[in-house]
């Protein structure tokens, strides 16, 4: 759990965080969204303690991080970059290991969970332990960072806009990855992006910063609600803001129960706005839910759900 | 290689236009150009030398042949060594022990033409210049040493100082040795201080590079006045051999002009890893020593060692001038040299310079190689 309170944070005479309070609550994935100069990244790199807040507390499971010494406390959080930051001169498994080996591990415990989490981040250990991160694609260079990330175990990871320098279609490889791993793991993620998309596609909880200042918070939908902050309106075309919002809203809460003969089908777990798409595709004013019982779902439901 | 013909060609009239060997009756008399003694092997000597020009010539229309520039170069050298050295032998009156035979105009400068070439073809092949001209110099070694050369002026002048020569040498290599290390001692810690103290490093460079404007004799001299000031304050360090005159200024003024290359190679180096790697490194717990060695110096490594290149040649170069102040080493012979107008015992001292210089070079280079970029 990661509580902020009161943090504020000036470079010379910019005040980069204005008292900024709010609390991520332990293994939920957080988006910090906000433009470029909002103080998003400034705000993470408080939790880490690469950047110290001039005024206000960072508290980690209710441990203020001024007290911990600044190595510890970077051993035990997941960083992960935009410019991926691997280490050149070494191999993709060296780089993995590297905060095992600051920690100690003994080789045997070291190499099975470099394999297990090249594995798990999706990428063969056999064909990529020996390479050197200049022959990695810069997908399979950030899927190594994640994994380095991850080596130690450590509760709490930070992402700086991890996925921005990726093309669009690695972008949503390496999202799928990130949204299986939180939930085969329940780590506590506190993810820096600019991108709206992004943070629908990850988010449990976003965090929207403006000039400095935290100015919405809370689950996707919420935010993006017909009170959704300026900051968050400047982020889409005028009137898009309400696709974005059904993006947030899982299908199966809208659903009515019994069947709809004809109608295309649509997976489990899916959002309106992929129900929406699908009608729109399709020229149809319902689509049937995938699973049992049989349920479905009515354009009317959408409307309603979309302007509440 | 098109650029090798013009020296081929340089190469090819010049020792027969001003000369290939002289001959003087004694020490004190000007030697005369002589005419080349047409015995066998002189003859199959310079035919060798011609064979090996044509070489030269042919690479410019065969470039594919990378190899053949450098390599004709050096078999030109050796031979042209070769005809004269045959040369001289049989143009010096037999049984005259005061009769003096040395290179003539026309040879010497073809040599330096031939070094010319066989730098640049080197270069132009894109490798470092010092290897083969350090192979050039060690088939020149090898060839005086089989008694090929024995009846040249210079041969003679370093058969009779031996013995001086071996200490000059060993003198030489001492200075420069310990002048690079006092620098490293000076330039290392200030180097890994003022990184990221952008004060710090101003002041320190700019106090390094001021030493740069002063002339390295006048600095030599400048330590005089100082240095025997401290050695007669305190008697123990003139045990040491710290005095006005001797080792010591020439030491400290060398390793003075080597502060600056050093240290600029240095920074450089460490900064070669970029400040978003940096950044990452220390967000994964990396203290800052473990930035320095585990990314600092591994990826800034080459960069440092290029800088240690330069200034060891720096070095040997600078050490020649400690003969000045008393200090020793090759630069005895040279200065020596210099007061009797005597042009071998001048030679005898720059060329072993020259080929120091040359070994420090490519011995570094090919460690260079050895760093994993």
């Amino acid at each position: 759990m990661i509580r902020f309170e009161g943090v504020s944070h000036q470079y010379g005479t910019l005040e980069a965080l204005r008292g900024v309070s709010f609390e991520v609550p332990a293994g939920a994935l957080c988006v910090l969204l906000g433009e470029s100069g909002s103080g998003k990244s400034t705000l993470l790199r408080t939790v880490n303690r690469l950047i110290e807040p001039t005024a206000g507390r960072v508290l980690l499971d209710g441990r203020d991080v001024a007290g911990i010494d600044p190595q510890a406390l970077r051993r035990g959080i997941g960083y992960v970059i935009q410019s991926v930051g691997l280490f050149p001169h070494r191999s993709v498994a060296g780089n993995v290991a590297t905060v095992p080996r600051l920690l100690g591990w003994d080789r045997a415990r070291v190499e099975p969970r470099v394999n297990a989490l090249l594995e798990m981040v999706g990428l063969d250990p056999g064909t990529y332990r020996d390479r050197r991160p200049a022959t990695l694609s810069g997908g399979q260079a950030q899927r190594v960072g994640l994994a380095r990330a991850l080596a130690a175990d450590p509760p709490v990871l930070l992402m700086d806009e991890p996925f921005s320098a990726l093309d669009p279609g690695t972008r949503r490889g390496l999202q799928t990855a990130l949204r299986r791993i939180h939930a085969e793991t329940g780590k506590t993620i506190l993810l820096v992006t600019h991108d709206l998309e992004e943070a629908l596609v990850l988010a449990d909880r976003i965090a929207v910063m403006a000039e400095g200042r935290l100015v919405a918070e809370g689950p996707p939908a919420e935010v993006l609600g017909p009170g959704a902050p300026e900051a968050v309106r400047r982020m889409v075309r005028t009137g898009a803001l309400v696709l974005h919002r059904l993006a947030a809203l899982p299908a199966a809460g809208a659903a009515e129960n019994g069947p709809a003969p004809g109608s295309p089908g649509l997976p489990a777990g899916a959002t309106l706005e992929d129900a929406l798409l699908l009608m729109l595709a399709h020229g149809t004013d319902s689509v049937a839910l995938e699973g049992a019982p049989p349920r479905h779902l009515t354009m009317t439901a959408i409307l309603r759900a979309s302007a509440p | 290689m098109t650029a090798l013909v013009p020296l081929a060609l340089a190469a090819a009239l010049l020792p027969p236009l001003l000369g290939w060997i002289s001959v003087a009756p004694n020490r004190l008399v000007s030697p005369r150009a002589a005419a080349l003694p047409g015995s066998l092997p002189v003859l199959a000597a310079a035919g060798l030398y011609y064979l090996s020009l044509l070489g030269m010539l042919l690479s410019a229309w065969r470039p594919r042949l990378s190899w053949l520039p450098e390599a004709a170069a050096i078999l030109a050298i050796l031979s042209l060594a070769a005809t004269v050295g045959l040369g001289t032998a049989a143009a010096l009156p037999a049984g005259s022990t005061v009769a003096r035979a040395a290179p003539a105009a026309g040879a010497w400068l073809s040599l330096l033409v031939l070094s010319l070439a066989l730098a640049a073809a080197a270069v132009i092949r894109g490798g470092a210049p010092a290897l083969p001209l350090l192979v050039g110099l060690l088939g020149l070694a090898v060839l005086g040493a089989a008694g090929g050369l024995d009846s040249l002026s210079l041969v003679r002048e370093a058969a009779g100082r031996a013995a001086e020569l071996r200490d000059a040498l060993a003198g030489h290599v001492a200075l420069s040795l310990a002048a690079l290390l006092l620098a490293l001692i000076l330039a290392v810690p200030f180097s890994a201080l003022a990184l990221g103290r952008p004060r710090l490093e101003a002041a320190f460079l700019t106090a390094a590079s001021s030493i740069q404007v002063i002339p390295s004799i006048a600095l030599f001299g400048l330590l005089i006045a100082p240095l025997a000031a401290l050695a007669s304050a305190f008697p123990a360090l003139r045990e040491l051999g710290l005095g006005g005159i001797g080792p010591a200024p020439a030491i400290l003024g060398i390793a003075a002009y080597l502060v600056l290359p050093l240290a600029r190679g240095i920074l450089s180096g460490l900064r070669v890893a970029p400040a978003d790697l940096v950044e990452a490194a220390r967000g994964q717990g990396l203290s800052p020593a473990g930035v320095l060695w585990g990314l600092r110096v591994p990826l800034g490594a080459g960069v440092m060692l290029g800088a240690l290149r330069l200034a060891a040649v720096q070095a040997v170069g600078l050490a020649t001038l400690a003969a000045l102040v008393g200090g020793g080493g090759l630069g005895t012979l040279v200065f020596q040299g210099i007061g009797q107008l005597a042009t071998d015992l001048i030679l005898l001292g720059v060329l072993p310079v020259l080929a120091l210089s040359l070994a420090v070079d490519a011995g570094l280079a090919l460690l260079a190689r050895l760093v994993p970029a």
